[in-house]
């Protein structure tokens, strides 16, 4: 049983024209491991997210997520693997028009789970994001700040083994990046992978987490958090 | 069992999205399936007068002369070579003489100035009842009329050439009808379709990213349009049915359509139609998930 969780070999991503947005960057992640990516806009955070969920596809190097090399995944493999892992995206990606139950309640939808295990599910995700109140509440009625928590919701809401966190905390206020990121670390205790791309140094500034720093689509730096890195 | 309920929830999801152009596909489909169906119903009702009518079909041929036994024999077997008949019966002027005078009745004195010998001899000729064919029965007539001492043939051949056309002008009808149904059918449920995937590409998306397997994506959509063709061809032929009654009702007592036994479609065929517009209907949603979803 391998204890790697993400794995990435000279891995490089050019965007056409000619847009290099990850140059030989190799990165191996254990499983419970909780990282941070940093660096700032344009470094690549996003796109090695994206790579690791298979939104996009390297040009060169492997790619190795939860075991299964994603440059050779069949496509009928894909959706399997998607359920272990569960992505809050930068742009939140909710139907407007869905509740928030129903758009936390979808990631557990698409892997059959029974209908009352859902609702008590997306329940106390709410209740533990703070969001109790907006249970049946459209998307689009949301402030940015409840919509990036819904998002949050909706990718731990299958138990994935991996989570990956685009800018989780950019729209929150002190006291909901707290509950979020309390949030992350009892996944991440509980034996969760997580990956957090962020600008905020506050989440990591007091923790001994792995920080992988990200420059012009190279890693320049990475271990535990130190002062050096907590940019104001 | 879960898959079932998940699929039957999102389909429930989709079809409360895009009622409209569901509704007006349900129309379409409905309309089609009633349009061919009524001229099918013609068809197979006026193919069972068709059949009816042969049960009375009789053909009789004018002699010169009556014939002797041994002659009545061998018309018999001539004829029968030719085409196997149900019975053949001869005439005789006397005979032709009495039963012209049973026709007139009261009017029978017309005749008492007349030659009792005056009407050809004849013989009767009344076929089985697969000589059902317009061309079969114009070969055997012809036939018969080269049989020694025949002067003429008559088998009511107008009508039942007239009979023959319109029977054939339905079949093209139901043809037409047919191709109508089938291009409606599928064209307008895999522009429906088209139309629900381009509605929701930016969802279709997200359920992908969360892990959303090909069926469960897909069956939603096939759901669909099989619901289409089910639920098109069912109130097509329940109008139909409607329609049916009336004009039974309308036309009761006595009159030509009394002459037949009018009749609607046996389940069986009922259900064939039911099926045929589930498939198409299922063919449009498939063809249309395979140009315009990407999965």
């Amino acid at each position: 049983m391998s204890k790697v969780a993400v794995d990435l070999v000279k891995v490089t991503k050019i965007y056409p024209p000619n847009i290099v947005a990850l140059e030989d960057v190799s990165l191996t992640v254990a499983k419970g491991e909780m990282v941070f990516l940093t660096g700032m806009s344009g470094a690549g955070k996003s796109t090695l997210l994206k790579l690791l969920c298979c939104i996009e596809t390297p040009n060169k190097g492997l790619v190795e997520v939860l075991g299964r090399d994603l440059t050779k995944i069949k496509p009928r493999d894909l959706p399997r693997l998607r359920q272990k892992v569960g992505m809050a995206y930068q742009d939140f990606k909710l139907l407007p028009d869905r509740t928030v139950a129903q758009n936390i309640g979808m990631a557990m939808d698409v892997a059959f789970e029974n209908f009352h295990n859902i609702r008590t599910r997306v329940r106390e995700l709410l209740e533990k994001l703070n969001l109790e109140h907006k249970h049946d509440t459209l998307a689009a009625k949301l402030s940015r700040g409840e919509q990036q928590r819904v998002s949050i919701a909706r990718a731990l809401a299958n138990y994935p083994t991996l989570i990956l966190a685009d800018e989780p905390t950019g729209n929150l206020d002190s006291t909901s990046t707290g509950l979020v990121m309390d949030l992350l670390h009892n996944y991440s205790q509980a034996g969760c992978t997580i990956i957090i791309a962020t600008h905020d140094t506050a989440i990591y500034r007091k923790t001994n987490h792995r920080v992988i720093e990200l420059s012009w689509g190279q890693i320049i730096s990475q271990g535990p958090s130190t002062p050096s890195q907590e940019k104001p | 069992m879960k898959f079932l309920v998940h699929i039957i929830i999102q389909t429930g999801r989709n079809l409360q999205k895009t009622w409209t152009t569901q509704l007006m596909t349900l129309l379409t489909v409905s309309l089609s399936v009633l349009i061919f169906a009524f001229f099918y119903l013609v068809y197979t009702n006026v193919v069972r007068a068709g059949e009816n009518l042969g049960d009375h079909l009789r053909l009789t041929i004018y002699l010169e002369e009556e014939p002797v036994a041994e002659m009545q024999a061998e018309l018999k077997k001539k004829i029968n070579d030719f085409n196997e008949v149900e019975s053949i019966s001869f005439t005789t002027r006397q005979e032709a003489f009495e039963r012209l005078a049973t026709q007139l009745g009261d009017d029978r004195e017309i005749l008492d100035d007349m030659d009792p010998l005056f009407l050809p001899p004849s013989i009767e000729i009344y076929p089985r009842k697969d000589l059902n064919s317009l061309a079969r029965i114009k070969a055997f007539s012809q036939y018969l009329e080269t049989l020694p001492g025949a002067t003429k043939v008559q088998y009511g051949h107008g009508w039942v050439e007239r009979f023959h056309y319109f029977t054939k002008l339905v079949r093209v009808i139901v043809f037409l009808s047919g191709a109508l149904l089938i291009l409606t059918t599928t064209f307008m449920v895999a522009y429906t379709i088209r139309l629900a995937v381009l509605n929701r590409q930016a969802e279709l998306e997200i359920l992908r990213l969360l892990g959303a397997t090909n069926n469960y994506i897909r069956t939603p959509f096939l759901l669909e349009g099989l619901l289409q063709g089910l639920l098109g061809s069912g109130i097509g032929l329940l109008a139909l049915h409607a329609l049916f009654r009336w004009i039974k009702m309308l036309f009761t007592g006595e009159g030509i359509i009394h002459l037949f036994e009018f009749s609607f479609f046996s389940p069986a065929t009922s259900g064939m139609i039911i099926m045929a517009s589930v498939l198409l209907c299922t063919v449009g949603s498939v063809s249309s998930m395979r140009k315009f979803l990407r999965i």
